[in-house]
């Protein structure tokens, strides 16, 4: 059994695929990226709700810290759903660079956003989220994003 | 409970690692400046004052501010540790070690005692208010990584060929130079090549080739053993080098493997990458890992580093350090400036790639790359020295030209109203 740590990690890392794969179609077909960037987006969205619905929301309830590292993750979600419009744009409007400038952007606001919840606050979320692991895995994988 | 570095308002201003970004290529500048007006015969011996002046305007002047301006930014992202009063010692350790390396250029080259001993207060003053900050943030990391542990390492390593570099400079004030000088001349320069600047791009590299190239990761070996294997072949090294000297070949030859695999493992790892964008960041991790290749096997040889030093100079520091450095200020300061005008509210601004004109990047790159080769080639035909310095102040100023470009946005943009009013979320300057 994996951990929440462990889970939204390896999450993390299957975006991450199909956000390289999109990119390697762009440099061939529109059509074929707009279908990865498509379900990268669908991906990343399924990501973002996992943690702000259910392992957040949980985190905030059981310590109470609604005005702290959960909710710059927020915004820094927020920020990343722009971007990733602006990524789908530019692909109907068959704007190469400009998709690989906002590709470039959103994959470098993504890695460094990963990797402060995967070295600060995942380990914390674990810590204080234990006794619930379980459960929360449960309902991460029975969602249906909203 | 450990939020450092979660949010915009955790991380240092823009200004504190802006600043050493933009001072670095004047330094570039001027070292190119003095190797043009140098005959290449002088730089062969790495005595020479010349030789000493033009790698430490390289070394602390380029190599040094961007690596300060990197870790005052990357320690609350990398490693969640923020920095104590991060403007003030960004500001006030950026004064010391400019006036400190400006200092020590000029009065080496005048041979004037009381410049050399402003350069001493400004160079010690500077570097470890930095070092200082930045242990008193590792200190209070939590989740020792291998990265945490690879820049816990380098600056351990930075603090003592700082200290030794200080010890060294002194000497040129009473121009006492003692039988140790060039014993404590010769660790200090390996300690700052393999120790801090190469085990620091070790542990970054960790993180960043499999993050911003979605390369495979390093394996776990290689993260958890190999900084402490090399930091392990440095000490040994050291010991030898004093009392075994005739041995001293089996640590370097220790040292230059684990080097060797690390470039091997870069350059396989980048052939591996998912992203199939190649930019000039990825040419520069391509090119370090060739030069830091032959600069490995070649440092074993103590003969080459003793009378070729400006192959060696323009191998290992130019090579392996400048490269992966530049390729790094590349990626690192258009991201800032998004990162922070976003966060500000801005959302009408520059994608990171709109930031930087791609052709003056890959002309910078292309005259770079010329340079070093004509440095190296310069040992055998002296001729090639001085079209390769001009090759190499234009590269500099290239450098900067890109540097300053979004930062200017950033200046532009920042002085217009913000999209969106997000003064409740943030307090980035």
């Amino acid at each position: 059994m994996s951990t929440i740590k462990e889970f939204l990690t390896s999450d993390h890392s299957r975006c991450d695929e199909i956000f390289a794969s999109m990119e390697a179609a762009a440099n061939s077909s529109f059509e074929d990226a707009k279908v990865l960037c498509l379900e990268f987006i669908k991906a990343t969205e399924h990501h973002f709700q996992m943690e702000e619905r259910i392992v957040f929301a949980e985190f905030e309830k059981k310590t109470g810290m609604t005005q702290g590292p959960t909710q710059m993750m927020r915004h820094e979600h927020t920020q990343m759903r722009a971007l990733m419009q602006d990524m789908f744009k530019a692909l109907e409007s068959e704007n190469k660079d400009k998709f690989f400038g906002n590709s470039e952007t959103l994959m470098i606001l993504l890695q460094q956003h990963n990797m402060k919840e995967e070295q600060m606050l995942y380990p914390m979320i674990q810590q204080h989220l234990n006794a619930e692991s379980e459960h929360l895995l449960e309902m991460m994988n029975a969602m249906i994003v909203e | 409970m450990e939020l450092n570095g979660l949010s915009i308002d955790q991380a240092p201003p823009i200004s504190a690692p802006v600043r050493f970004f933009i001072a670095a290529p004047i330094f570039g500048i001027i070292a190119g400046f003095l190797i043009f007006f140098t005959d290449s015969a002088t730089l062969m011996s790495r005595y020479s004052m010349e030789s000493i002046v033009v790698t430490h305007a390289m070394t602390i002047g380029f190599l040094g501010f961007i690596m300060l301006g990197a870790l005052t930014q990357m320690l609350p992202v990398l490693v969640g540790a923020k920095m104590p009063k991060v403007a003030f010692v960004s500001k006030y350790s950026f004064l010391l070690l400019f006036i400190g390396v400006f200092a020590m250029i000029w009065g080496m080259l005048e041979q004037n005692s009381i410049v050399i001993f402003i350069s001493l207060f400004g160079l010690g003053g500077g570097f470890f208010m930095m070092f200082g900050s930045m242990a008193i943030a590792l200190k209070g990391v939590n989740n020792f990584t291998p990265t945490v542990k690879a820049i816990s390492t380098s600056i351990v390593f930075a603090s003592l060929i700082v200290l030794m570099g200080l010890y060294l400079l002194a000497a040129y004030i009473s121009e006492d130079l003692k039988s140790s000088h060039i014993v404590i001349a010769n660790i200090h320069s390996v300690w700052a090549v393999f120790g801090f600047a190469g085990i620091l791009i070790i542990g970054v590299a960790f993180q960043v080739l499999p993050m911003f190239y979605v390369a495979p990761k390093f394996k776990s070996f290689c993260k958890k053993r190999v900084v402490w294997l090399i930091s392990i072949g440095l000490v040994l090294w050291f010991g030898l080098s004093i009392f075994k000297e005739e041995y001293s070949l089996f640590a370097k030859a220790w040292i230059a493997m684990f080097f060797w695999a690390f470039a091997t493992t870069v350059w396989l790892k980048l052939s591996a990458r998912r992203r199939p964008i190649s930019d000039v960041t990825v040419w520069y991790w391509r090119s370090a890992s060739i030069f830091l290749t032959f600069g490995s096997f070649l440092w074993i040889f103590d003969e080459y580093f003793k009378h070729e030093y400006i192959v060696m100079v323009a191998i290992l520091i130019g090579g392996f350090i400048m490269s992966i450095m530049i390729g790094m200020v590349y990626k690192v300061i258009p991201f800032l400036v998004w990162f922070h005008l976003n966060g500000m509210g801005y959302m009408s601004i520059p994608t990171m790639t709109e930031m930087v004109n791609k052709n003056l990047a890959k002309a910078q790159f292309v005259l770079f790359m010329l340079s070093l080769l004509g440095f190296i080639f310069s040992f055998y035909m002296p001729y090639l020295l001085q079209p390769s310095a001009v090759s190499f102040i234009i590269s500099m100023i290239l450098l900067e030209i890109n540097v300053l470009a979004p930062v200017l946005i950033y200046r532009k943009i920042s002085k217009t109203k913000p999209d969106f009013d997000m003064s409740s979320l943030t307090t980035t300057t």
